[in-house]
Parts: structure tokens; sequence; C-alpha cells
């Protein structure tokens, strides 16, 4: 008896090719794009470089070749640039870090003086940065390290044991330099005198960088999955019989999509300032001090995930299908949008494809207005790519929904 | 009022709707009769714009429904055949919806709301969700939300499937009632006594064509057929059905009974030497006088609830 009824179940739920496809490609798919979002596969692939900005106010032969020998490191390409443009650069995050040689670097070397270096940094970007930083004082150590160490302790003998041979100095300073704690010790701590700073300036009002990823990730991955809900509305409307009941009265079907889709606008609205204010509320995200920027990019996200419901509805013709590709899209959306895992975790190419994704310029919208604290003409674009991203879709549901809508009935 | 010239439509391989034509004067009651499948839905989601025909036209009130789509939908009120009401929604939010959509102004249209609750007897119950009303209930509401524009015509797609027969009763007493106003009213339906009841004209439709049409006065005149026999044997076989099917190619079998749409006068003789022949032997045997559900067997040789 229980194998009959196994045999039954079973039979039942591979007669649903969909589902029982979805069962396993769904898990395959994720576990494929986490793979890659960790760098689990292609173990021998070739690892893009990290792109440093760099100014070289200094202009010697010294600074230069300390910037070639870094542009010669396999893990690091330099570009060289003005040095308000590259810091400026770094704060929209386009770039991990510049570097800049102030003028005196050379002197500096010269007479073993902390050198006029300063990394200026998006902290927004910590795995990268922790990567480059190691990479810069190795670098540096190797370029002008002994020279400085050399000239260091002439100095000191100048100063401590003035008339001492010429040929002891180099003796005693030979020896310094194989002994490698000596040389740390000289060098202090291991800096070369590099200064870190971030550009984006400490601010009490700044939102807690996980928070700002939590918050904006979750909030735009859950929008995403209620409105593939709300957006499914019309297809129950068919089931009930409403839908073909509006389309006997004057309205147009495509009137009958807009509709819906205003209504599922108004609620991603609704939806996104509840859970800022939450945040604001329970956790402290600072959602006032930009408040003119965060509503138009609650807007602007509003408006992209309304048009993305449609669409999805546009593409089903019942709620099983919806599910199926709400699940699959949205899912894959979210993970490389980073909802799930942040971007700067994952490898150049998956941030390269997460710009195909609402949930990318979404994230970045918000980070630009909580922790680039940009003005509000830096996330114009970003609002701009939103909305666009929104008419797109919804130029495409029209057409299909025009297509499908006597099917439906 | 309405005019129907050569319409067909088809699904992929099936022809729903083969080449039909017929009209309908202002003020009348017309019924679509036919079995479920015969094409009468898809007729009617044709003439009520939210299909398009293959071939031919449809003139509503002189305006081409192809032409002129929002115009006819506004000289057009539908009732479906499913229950098409917001469950969550009260029965007066419900008439409220679907006569916005109308764009009636608003003192207008809670007026007309008023006179149609009435008309369906429901005024009491009107604040009250449509998922907490009976099946019969919820059919009133779906005829008051189509005619909240006072349409001047109203297609009533099989109104009272489902309904207990009061509220059956109470369906018939509000198109009679609509009718009254002067509103043309196509109904269709596969229950025989509806049409019986409501319809001035009627076509027979079967298979996607209309097989007969007229009053129910000039149906039975043109039929051949006057009486229908029902003969119940202690057992029938299939080779015994077989011969009198031979006499009589109409013939209906029914468990150990046959149903045979004749003349009585001349053809019940044949018929019992036949069962001798055949060596059947009669229990019962109940004449029957001509109606629409014979004549449509006569015309199809299938029964309007097969």
């Amino acid at each position: 008896m229980i194998l009959t009824i196994f045999k039954k179940d079973l039979k039942l739920f591979f007669a649903d090719k969909k589902g029982a496809l979805l069962t396993f490609a769904l898990p395959i798919l994720l576990i494929s794009l986490f793979a890659f979002a960790f760098g689990g596969v292609g173990g021998n692939r070739t690892v893009k470089p990290v792109q440093l900005l760099v100014v070289d106010n200094d202009f010697t032969k010294d600074s230069k070749e300390v910037l070639s020998n870094l542009d010669a490191l396999k893990g690091v390409k330099t570009i060289s640039e003005e040095k308000t443009t590259a810091i400026d650069l770094v704060k929209k995050g386009k770039y991990v870090a510049v570097l800049i040689v102030e003028k005196g670097f050379k002197d500096s070397v010269a007479l073993g003086k902390t050198l006029p270096l300063e990394l200026k940094y998006d902290a927004a970007r910590e795995i990268e940065m922790g990567m480059l930083q190691s990479v810069l004082i190795q670098n540096l150590m190797s370029s002008v390290g002994k020279k400085m160490i050399s000239s260091k302790m002439e100095a000191s003998f100048d100063t401590n044991f003035p008339g001492t041979p010429k040929n002891i100095k180099e003796k005693a300073m030979s020896l310094m330099n194989s002994d490698k704690d000596g040389v740390n010790s000289m060098m202090g701590e291991n800096t070369m005198g590099l200064q870190m700073t971030s550009v984006i300036k400490e601010d009490t009002k700044k939102g807690n960088l996980g928070l700002i990823q939590a918050v904006a990730g979750t909030a735009i991955m859950m929008l995403l999955f209620s409105i593939a809900g709300i957006g499914g509305g019309l297809l129950d409307e068919k089931e009930a019989g409403t839908l073909k009941r509006l389309l006997y009265s004057p309205v147009k079907p495509t009137d009958v999509l807009f509709g819906k889709m205003l209504a599922a606008l108004v609620i991603s609205i609704l939806q996104l300032t509840i859970m800022f204010v939450f945040s604001w509320m329970v956790f402290g995200l600072p959602i006032f001090k930009d408040i003119t920027s965060l509503v138009l990019m609650i807007i602007a996200t509003a408006f992209a995930v309304s048009s993305f419901g449609i669409f999805l509805v546009s593409i089903a013709k019942s709620r099983q299908q919806l599910q199926g590709y709400s699940t699959i899209i949205i899912m894959l959306m979210s993970a490389i949008g980073g909802s799930m895992i942040p971007l700067f975790v994952m490898p150049e190419i998956m941030q390269q494809i997460a710009v195909i994704s609402v949930n990318y310029w979404g994230i970045q919208g918000f980070y630009d207005i909580f922790w680039r604290s940009l003005p509000l003409t830096e996330i114009l674009p970003k609002m701009g790519v939103l909305v666009a991203i929104g008419l797109g879709m919804t130029i495409i549901s029209v057409r299909l929904f025009k297509k499908n809508v006597l099917k439906m009935i | 009022m309405i005019q129907v010239t050569n319409l067909s439509k088809s699904f992929d391989e099936l022809q729903a709707v083969k080449n039909l034509s017929f009209s309908i004067k202002k003020g009348e009651i017309f019924g679509l009769l036919g079995p479920n499948g015969a094409g009468k839905s898809t007729t009617i989601n044709m003439m009520s714009t939210i299909l398009s025909s293959d071939d031919g036209a449809i003139l509503i009130d002189g305006n081409d429904i192809k032409k002129t789509p929002t115009i006819c939908k506004t000289l057009i009120g539908v009732v479906p055949q499913e229950i098409s009401l917001y469950d969550e929604f009260t029965a007066y939010e419900n008439l409220l919806f679907w006569g916005e959509l109308y764009k009636i102004p608003s003192k207008e249209l809670k007026n007309r709301i008023a006179t149609i609750l009435e008309l369906i007897g429901l005024s009491d119950r009107k604040n009250d969700l449509i998922k907490t009303y009976s099946g019969g209930m919820k059919r009133r509401i779906n005829i008051a939300s189509a005619i909240l524009h006072n349409p001047k015509v109203l297609f009533m797609d099989e109104p009272t499937v489902g309904v207990d027969p009061q509220s059956r009763n109470r369906i018939f007493e509000i198109v009679e009632s609509l009718n009254s106003q002067g509103m043309t009213i196509v109904y269709t339906t596969h229950y025989m006594e509806e049409v019986e009841r409501l319809c001035n004209r009627i076509a027979i439709i079967d298979d996607g064509k209309i097989v007969a049409q007229g009053t129910q006065t000039e149906l039975q005149k043109e039929s051949n057929v006057k009486e229908t026999i029902e003969i119940t044997f202690q057992t029938i076989a299939s080779n015994q059905v077989a011969i009198l099917k031979e006499a009589f190619p109409s013939l209906i079998q029914n468990n150990q009974s046959i149903t045979v749409a004749c003349d009585a006068n001349k053809d019940l003789s044949t018929i019992i030497s036949i069962c001798n022949t055949a060596k059947l032997q009669i229990e019962d045997l109940k004449l029957n006088k001509v109606n629409l559900e014979t004549i449509f067997l006569n015309l199809t040789g299938k029964q309007l609830r097969d």
C-alpha cells in the first residue's frame, strides 16, 4: 500500500515538469552562483589586479622608481591621475584607493625621514585594502628601504660617533642590513611612514557599513518577492474571472496593467519607507542625513522593482509559473546584485555582471547616501539607471501583456 | 439592435464558431440555446468585444465593434458565467468599483446602486462581504454589476448555473423587469425551460453553427417532430438498440429506456412493431408533447445537457 502511494506521489511530482526542474535546477544554479561569488571555481584562473590610482607630486627618480616597481607587481595596476580627481574617484567608489607621493619624497629617502606618502582609500572595500596595504609596504621596503636605512645609520654615526672611519661605518651598515630585526627596529612600525586615510570623513551621522549592506540588500530582495506577489494578483484576477470582466468595461488592457503597477509602486514605496524607518529606530541608521536623496532613491528603486513585478506577471501564465520564475530570477538578481553577499567580496567578473541587477543599483545608491555621503547630483545617475530599468521593463511588459492578454481570459 | 453576419472563430485546429448570422431586435430577449461546447460563450465573447473574430461582422446599435469597440462597450453589459466579483469587498464596494469604470458621476452612481440593490432584493445586505453571500445572492450581485451603466444590451452567459430554484426564479424576475424597461437581452443557457420562459426568439446552436432560429411557435411549426415517445424495457441489448436506431437515428438511450422524437400518429405503430421484431419487452411507454428539448434532439441527435 505504502509503495503504491509512494509511486503515485512520485508520478505526480514528475508530472509537473517545471516544478520538478525547479526543484533540481534552482539549487544547482545557486550553488554555481555562490561558488563563483566566493571564487571557489577556476582556481588557476588569473586574478584581475587591483587598480590603484597614483599621484606623483615629487616626480623624482626615487618616486618614479617606487611607482614603476609597484606597477610591475602581478596583483597591482597603477593608474596616474591628478590628485583632486583621484580622491573624487575613490570617494565615488570607482577605485579602491589612491597613493599620493608628495613633494620631498626623494629628500626624505635620502635623509631617512618619514616618507611623505598617503594612501587615501574607500573603507567600504576593506578586503581589497588589506591586500593592497601589505603589497605597498613590501614594495616600499624593497624599493627605498635599504637607501633609507643607510641614510639613517650614516646620520646616526655622524651625530653619535663623529669621525668614525668610512670602512667601519660601511661594515656596521652591512651587518645592520643583514639583520632583519635590526632593520625593522630602524624603520619603526614597518609602515615606511605610509599614512592611511579613509576618503569618507568620519561622521557621527554616517551609517555603519554592515548595517547599510544588511538593510539595503535585504530590503530590495524582500521587496522583489513581495512585488512579484502583488503582480501575481493579476493572475488571481484571471482565475476569478474579474480580469475578463474588467476587459468587458471601457478600460484598455494596458490600463489594467498600469493600475496594478501603480499599486505595486505605492506599496513598494511604503515597504521601503517602513524598512528604513525601522532601521533608524532600532539600529540607528541615519535616514535624515540626506532625506531628499533618500526619498528619490526609494522612489527610483520602487519604480524599478514594481516594473519588474509586472514584467514577471506578463511572462507567466499561471501562479505556479510565476512562483517558479520569480524564485529563480529574484534569487539570481539578489545573489549577483549584492543582496546576499557584499559585492566587494566577490571576484571582479561577478562585480561586472552585477550591473544587470536592480539590486546592484539600489544597494549602490543607498551606499552613496549613507556611506559615501555623496551629494544628490552624484547619486542621480544611479537613480537614472533604476528609472531606465523600470521604463525598459514596463515597455517589454506592455508588449507581452498585449500579446498574451487574450490568452489570459 | 444587434446584427451578426458570417461570424467565424477558430482556436488552433478547432473551429468554435462557423459562419454564424442572426439579428436581434430592440427590446427582445434572445436566447442562444445549445449544449456545453456549442460555441455560445465564444459568440458572446466576440459580441462583447473581448475576443476578435476571424471573419464576419458584429454591429451593435449600428456600431461596428471592430471599429468602435469603446463605444460598443458602453452600450453593452455582460453578466459572465463565472461569479466575477471581489470576495473581500462588500456588495456595495463591488458595485461602486464596477460602476466607476464607466465614469458614472458619483451621485448618479450611488442612486443607481440603491435602485439596483432594491431591484435584486439585496439592499439590506449591501454592506456584507461578498464572501459571506450564498451562491444565488452572488449571482444577483453579478447581474447588478453589469447593469449599473444602464446598457442598451445585456449579455447574460448562463446566469443561473449552480443556483437554487428560489434564486433562479428571482433571477428570472430581474431579467423580465430589465426587459420591461426596454433593455435588449441576449441570454445563453443549456436549460430549455429558461429559454421557454424568458425568450421571445431563440437560436439553437450546435457545433458552432445555428441549426434553427425563430420564436418557439415558429420552431415548433417548422419541426417535423410532434411528440417524444419514451419507452422503458425490461432489458435492452446494444444490438436491439442498433435495430431501433436504423429506423429512428435521433433515438437516445438512457439505461433501459429509449427516447424517440417523432410524430406519434405516424410512428408509434412502427416503433412497437420493431420492438416486437427485436423481441423487446415493453415495461412502460410515455408520450410527451414537443418542446425545445425535443426539437434540439431531433435537429442534433444530442441532448441539451450532454
